[in-house]
């Protein structure tokens, strides 16, 4: 255990952070450890997670009026602020296929399209708080479409932002 | 995305506010997740969000292209997250960053992992787990919060946590441990998983 002093807190190094002497050191000490072995394995299962649980808690917000709000807040910028846009359920995916038309009669938006079957929208505070916001499993996240009229979530095997 | 992202910024350091208006709506919600992992707060993280992107359009003629834009507004928010946070630091004394024999103690290691990987509903349980993680996020303290949030939102390496923080590395590596053992106990208890034979006088609260 003593040895575990030594090497639990680096479970969870990427690649170059330790150095070889140190990487070694672990790699020797995990395969006679179950311990860490085990924080380890936890580490691994548990990898992604707070990304994905903390963007769901975003996904929960409606981001309609945050750019406006953004905007508003920089004098340079305040007079491009624009009133929220009000529509239906519907009108977001519609207008973003809309935007897409020229691309869907050219066919390459196959893909697109029936990963719209499983949108959610999240807009107009229409979700209530705290309601149950699908997160994908195996790592991967949810990705945010953004349409000129307001968030739309696409869930599928889409890479997440950024990241 | 990133040349996307150097194109909508040359156009919103021209002037152009709806090239700006892009880039905030690209980058909002990861903004917002890495404020509200650090502050808790909703309407906190909300403003903190928005005072973010005020920042970064008045440092628009600074930024270099040298990170993506994301990054950048991700390093923006997060030092406005952990400034506003501060004031939570002084008041817990007996956190210290040392692993001690005690804190290695029945800690349960790999039930979590064991649970995931035998869990017959095809990751009903990493759902149920992801769902709960923030608000395990939030109870634990502020220290442990932002090195979590910062290590694995917004993806800093040891170094940068090293640097960002004005720890050592082996401070940075030590208090993530006892930042993801803390996490790991609460999501052990949300999930009802027992400690079971790994708990051998574990001496966690
Ligand atoms: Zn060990």
């Amino acid at each position: 255990m003593t040895a575990c002093l030594r090497f639990a807190p680096m479970i969870g190094a990427r690649p170059g952070e330790l150095t070889l002497e140190e990487a070694s050191a672990l790699a020797e000490h995990l395969a006679s450890c179950g311990a860490c072995q085990g924080r380890l394995a936890d580490e691994e299962a548990l990898s992604g997670m707070l990304p994905e649980a903390l963007l769901a808690e975003a996904n929960r917000r409606d981001f309609s009026a945050f750019s406006d709000e953004v905007l508003t807040r920089i004098p340079a910028l305040g007079r491009a602020a624009r009133p929220a846009p009000r529509g239906g359920m519907l009108a977001p995916i519609l207008g973003w296929v809309g935007h897409h038309r020229l691309l869907a009669a050219a066919s390459a938006l196959a893909p697109t399209l029936a990963a719209l079957a499983l949108i959610v929208y999240l807009g107009q505070g229409n979700a209530p708080e705290g309601a149950p916001v699908e997160v994908s499993s195996e790592g991967r996240s949810t990705m945010v479409l953004e349409t000129s009229e307001g968030p739309v979530v696409l869930l599928g095997d889409l890479e997440p932002e950024g990241s | 995305m990133e040349a996307d992202d150097l194109a909508l910024v040359s156009r919103a350091k021209a002037g152009d506010p709806e090239a700006f208006r892009a880039l905030v709506v690209r980058t909002q919600r990861k903004v917002y997740a890495v404020a509200l992992g650090i502050v808790k707060d909703r309407d906190l993280a909300w403003d903190i969000s928005q005072e973010a992107f005020v920042r970064v359009h008045a440092h628009l003629p600074e930024f270099k292209g040298e990170s993506s834009f994301s990054t950048w507004a991700l390093r923006i928010v997060s030092h406005l997250a952990i400034d506003s946070v501060r004031k939570e630091r002084t008041a817990i004394k007996d956190d210290i960053d040392d692993v001690r024999e005690t804190d290695l103690a029945g800690g349960g290691e790999g039930i979590l992992a064991t649970a995931l990987g035998n869990d017959p509903q095809e990751n009903a349980l990493r759902r149920e787990l992801a769902g709960k993680m923030a608000e395990a996020l939030a109870q634990l303290p502020e220290k442990h919060r932002t090195i979590l949030v910062l290590r694995e939102v917004e993806g800093l390496s040891y170094e940068e946590l090293a640097e960002r923080l004005g720890l050592h590395k082996g401070t940075v590596m030590s208090r993530l441990f006892h930042a993801r053992k803390k996490m790991q106990a609460l999501l052990r208890e949300y999930a009802g998983i027992e400690r079971g034979e790994a708990a051998e006088g574990g001496t966690e609260p």
